[in-house]
């Protein structure tokens, strides 16, 4: 057909000028990596006990409950918008359940009660969702809101009472050993099963952007809602999926944590958020919405738990851990502002 | 609903041609604001037209109709048939309505290959989205609608993040996504206020192409010499009524301007006046390496300068030289006999220079501010005694002047300048130098996506300022507009002043032949530079 000659589209501006920086421009994560390994060899270098596998997996176990937070916190970022309700809904989530089954079915098995948070947890994001979408006002505020409010009620008529014993299957899933072996001095080092939650619900989370319809319109509305919704994206749809989605991530982190933990505290977890937040930054996502990836905060989740947990071991104050994922951040945002300009 | 596809031969259509969309007595209300008053009009298949009005008489509201966004008070919307009250975005965009709105309605983030066909799988699903989303499908529904717009389909391309693009390119890639819902009909929302001659011709041709293949297009413009290039039929509307419709060819522009304004608008030239003897400035050797090359030209008192060429041939970069905003690397300016260097806006201000961005909105005006804060915002320094307070009583007085220098067409300098329309918001931008009286203002696209009443407007303030000894520089690939408003016009390309011409005399067709003369053309000569 020779109806139109092809478009005189000389200067394509595809072509990547500095390769290294139009690689770091569209795959961020690329500095958390970089940064991530550079910490764990200097780590290593001034103290080698660092790259015994039991501090390998403290920080792997460590990791889980954040990371859990992390994701549900990325897909809400991707889509443009913000959570901070989520530590609440993981609380809420985790003491209610917990009450629940030790006073009413104590003979609950446990996938019941990690599908009961879950869908606790989703059914709290449904809230935030419809919020966010008919009051029209910005996700920040409503879950500033919701998260005093979720607490509010969680102490207020739920309960204040540390449970300290947990009903056994709930212990028993936080001891369940994934791996287990014994170390040179003799203790004997375990990874919890519940470790592989992270891993499949990244995996889960990966495929939902990637490979739906769902994931693709979570993006396009974070890079302009308006325009979507007038393309015939359902933003009321996207709205409470999104958030329900989170919230459910929340419940299954809260279960998790106190099963970790061995016992439940209706005061925990909540005051985290901003530490999550800043580890799903670090791992490339823009606060401004629309992009970053499920490795990127994975990476962003590990970097901050690296940072938290190991400068002790090169007798860095623990005070100056704070100090540390600042500077990062402040250094992470620097450059990528400079790597915008500089195209 | 039957999908029918692009390649559809149009012949069985040509036979009989029936509407695939016809409005029946559309009304629609906003508030205490009657926008429609009974519009009506058909969209044969295969056809072009243009829906030609002023800003405010019901284009963007009818377009609105027809892609869903709005539902009408009354009337009746037949599609393929079928009647409908009102339809939803998704039905719209199922029977095969497109729209290419003015902002592009690009998602910015998303690659160029999920901008073209990402909404093809969307709509297919009738917009639900708990679908598995096929990349293999993407992938050759963007390749088969980039090749149609003439884009490449090369895998680096097609991952390309649509942010990086050049705004022409943007425009195809928005096109293209019209096309890879196999649309029946596409909408386009004034297209070309951004494009260069040179894009528009190849818009032309991908429309040219669209309809060979049956798909309905309908324009909304404001430039009426590239609906006579197009051909097909004009819609006119004036203050939510359709006062006209029929073959282009029947009207001639005087014709459609009238219809559109309701009053007599002479399209011959508006400058009558001529220039004073003594020079007012001059640029000598103004270069900005790579895109402005060493520059001289020389302006008297009074005088109209006209400067155009495409949009990479450095006209912007002399504008914004001029301006201080982007100084020039070397060279000088000399105004009023005294030799000067720009290195920043605040120092072309005092040397006498005022600059009228191209882009208002973002770099001139402040839009939730009030036409009054708008139009002293040069002058709040003065208008402040010792302590900073600023006189109001004394700012209104010279706001409310400048609003009549300017015509605006409301008395209240208290309105938000977002409220105004695009003509109004212009002519309060151009207002805000008045407070200052220039020596030299240089108007840079001063009417780009204003109405025609509107233009006429401006075109005469522009007159006067010259007649009242200011000396005016426009830029501008408006061509009916220099060659109505100026005294000499000069052609720039590859960064160099390549042609002067004597407005009065000139043609549209000289001055396009200018533009592109010095330029090495691919197909004509093999080393291309760039």
């Amino acid at each position: 057909m020779s109806t139109t000659s092809p478009t005189d589209v000389a200067a394509l501006p595809v072509a990547p000028r500095r390769p290294l920086l139009e690689l770091v421009r569209r795959r961020p994560e690329v500095i958390t990596f970089v940064l991530l390994v550079a910490i764990c060899v200097a780590v290593a270098i001034a103290n080698p006990a660092f790259l015994q596998p039991s501090s390998l997996i403290d920080i792997g176990r460590a990791s889980v409950v954040m990371g859990l937070f992390a994701l549900g916190v990325f897909i809400i970022l991707a889509a443009g918008g913000i959570d901070v309700s989520f530590t609440a809904i993981a609380a809420f989530t985790m003491y209610s359940l917990t009450l629940l089954v030790k006073n009413h079915f104590p003979d609950a098995p446990m996938a019941l009660i990690v599908l009961a948070a879950v869908i606790g947890g989703a059914g709290l994001g449904v809230v935030n969702g419809l919020l966010v979408h008919y009051l029209r006002v910005p996700s920040l505020i409503v879950t500033i809101g919701t998260q005093y409010l979720f607490r509010g009620i969680l102490l207020a008529f739920i309960g204040t009472v540390w449970i300290m014993s947990l009903p056994p299957q709930m212990g028993a899933f936080g001891r369940m050993p994934l791996l287990q072996f014994d170390a040179a001095d003799g203790r004997t080092i375990t990874l919890p099963f519940y470790f592989l939650v992270l891993p499949i619900a990244a995996l889960v989370t990966w495929w939902m952007l990637n490979r739906t319809l769902m994931g693709r319109a979570i993006f396009a509305v974070g890079g302009n809602a308006s325009v979507a919704e007038r393309l015939g994206y359902n933003l009321r749809t996207i709205h409470i999926f999104l958030f329900a989605y989170a919230g459910g991530l929340a419940g299954l982190a809260g279960i998790i944590h106190t099963c970790a933990n061995r016992q439940a505290n209706p005061f925990d977890l909540v005051g985290s958020e901003i530490n999550v937040i800043a580890a799903v930054v670090l791992g490339g996502a823009r606060i401004t919405g629309g992009t970053g990836s499920v490795l990127g905060t994975l990476l962003g989740v590990l970097l901050v738990v690296v940072v938290n947990s190991v400068l002790v071991m090169v007798g860095i104050p623990s005070t100056w851990q704070r100090v540390v994922v600042g500077g990062f951040i402040l250094l992470a945002a620097a450059f990528f502002v400079f790597s915008q300009k500089k195209t | 609903m039957s999908h029918g596809s692009v390649s559809n031969a149009p012949v069985s259509r040509d036979t009989a041609p029936r509407a695939f969309l016809e409005l029946r007595g559309i009304h629609k209300r906003f508030g205490g604001v009657h926008a429609l008053r009974g519009v009506g009009f058909s969209i044969v298949p295969g056809e072009a037209y243009h829906l030609l009005g002023e800003n405010g008489c019901g284009k963007s509201t009818v377009i609105k109709i027809m892609s869903g966004a709005h539902a009408p008070d009354e009337g009746e919307i037949v599609l393929e048939g079928r009647s409908f009250r009102a339809l939803n975005p998704i039905q719209s965009l199922a029977a095969g309505i497109e729209t290419v709105y003015q902002d592009l309605s690009l998602l910015p983030n998303l690659t160029v290959a999920e901008n073209v066909a990402l909404n093809e799988q969307l709509v297919a699903h009738g917009g639900r989205l708990a679908r598995l989303f096929d990349r293999g499908r993407l992938r050759r529904t963007a390749e088969a609608a980039l090749e149609v717009v003439g884009l490449p389909a090369a895998p680096a391309y097609l991952s390309a993040i649509v942010s990086d693009l050049p705004l022409a390119q943007r425009q195809l890639v928005a096109i293209a996504r019209a096309i890879a819902t196999k649309a029946k009909m596409v909408i386009m929302d004034e297209p070309t206020t951004s494009l260069t001659r040179r894009e528009v011709d190849n818009l032309i041709a991908v429309v040219e192409r669209l309809r060979s293949e049956g798909v309905a297009v309908l324009f909304v413009t404001h430039k009426l010499d590239e609906c006579y290039r197009i051909g097909g039929h004009a819609i006119v509307f004036r203050d939510g009524q359709c006062v006209g419709q029929g073959p282009l060819a029947n009207y001639t522009k005087h014709q459609l301007t009238e219809m559109m304004t309701g009053r007599h608008i002479d399209g011959a030239r508006y400058r009558t006046g001529a220039p004073l003897a003594e020079e007012l400035f001059a640029a000598e050797g103004l270069a900005l390496p790579p895109s402005l090359g060493r520059v001289s030209f020389s302006l008297r008192r009074g005088e109209i300068l006209g400067i155009t060429g495409l949009a990479d041939s450095g006209r912007n970069e002399l504008a914004t030289a001029i301006a201080g905003v982007t100084p020039a690397a070397e060279g000088a300016i000399r105004i009023d006999g005294k030799v000067q260097r720009i290195g920043h806006p605040a120092q072309a201000i005092r040397l006498g220079i005022g600059y009228v961005p191209e882009d208002r909105l973002g770099e001139g005006l402040f839009l939730d501010k009030s036409i009054f804060e708008n139009e002293i915002a040069l002058v709040v320094q003065d208008l402040a005694n010792a302590v900073g307070v600023v006189d109001r009583a004394k700012g209104r007085a010279l706001a409310d002047k400048i609003s009549k220098d300017m015509r605006l067409n409301t008395g209240n300098i208290d309105l938000p300048v977002g409220a105004l329309s695009g003509g109004n918001q212009q002519r309060v931008l151009i207002g805000r130098w008045l407070s200052i009286l220039p020596k030299l203002l240089v108007l840079h696209g001063p009417t780009v996506g204003v109405d025609v009443g509107s233009k006429d407007t401006i075109y005469k303030v522009i007159q006067q300022l010259a007649e009242a000894g200011m000396g005016l520089v426009i830029v501008s690939d408006d061509l009916p507009e220099l060659l109505q408003n100026c005294d000499r016009i000069l052609v720039m390309s590859n960064g160099r002043i390549v042609a002067e011409c004597d407005a009065a005399r000139a043609t549209e067709e000289q001055l396009y032949q200018a533009m592109l003369a010095s330029r090495p053309q691919p197909s004509a000569s093999p080393e291309t530079l760039s």
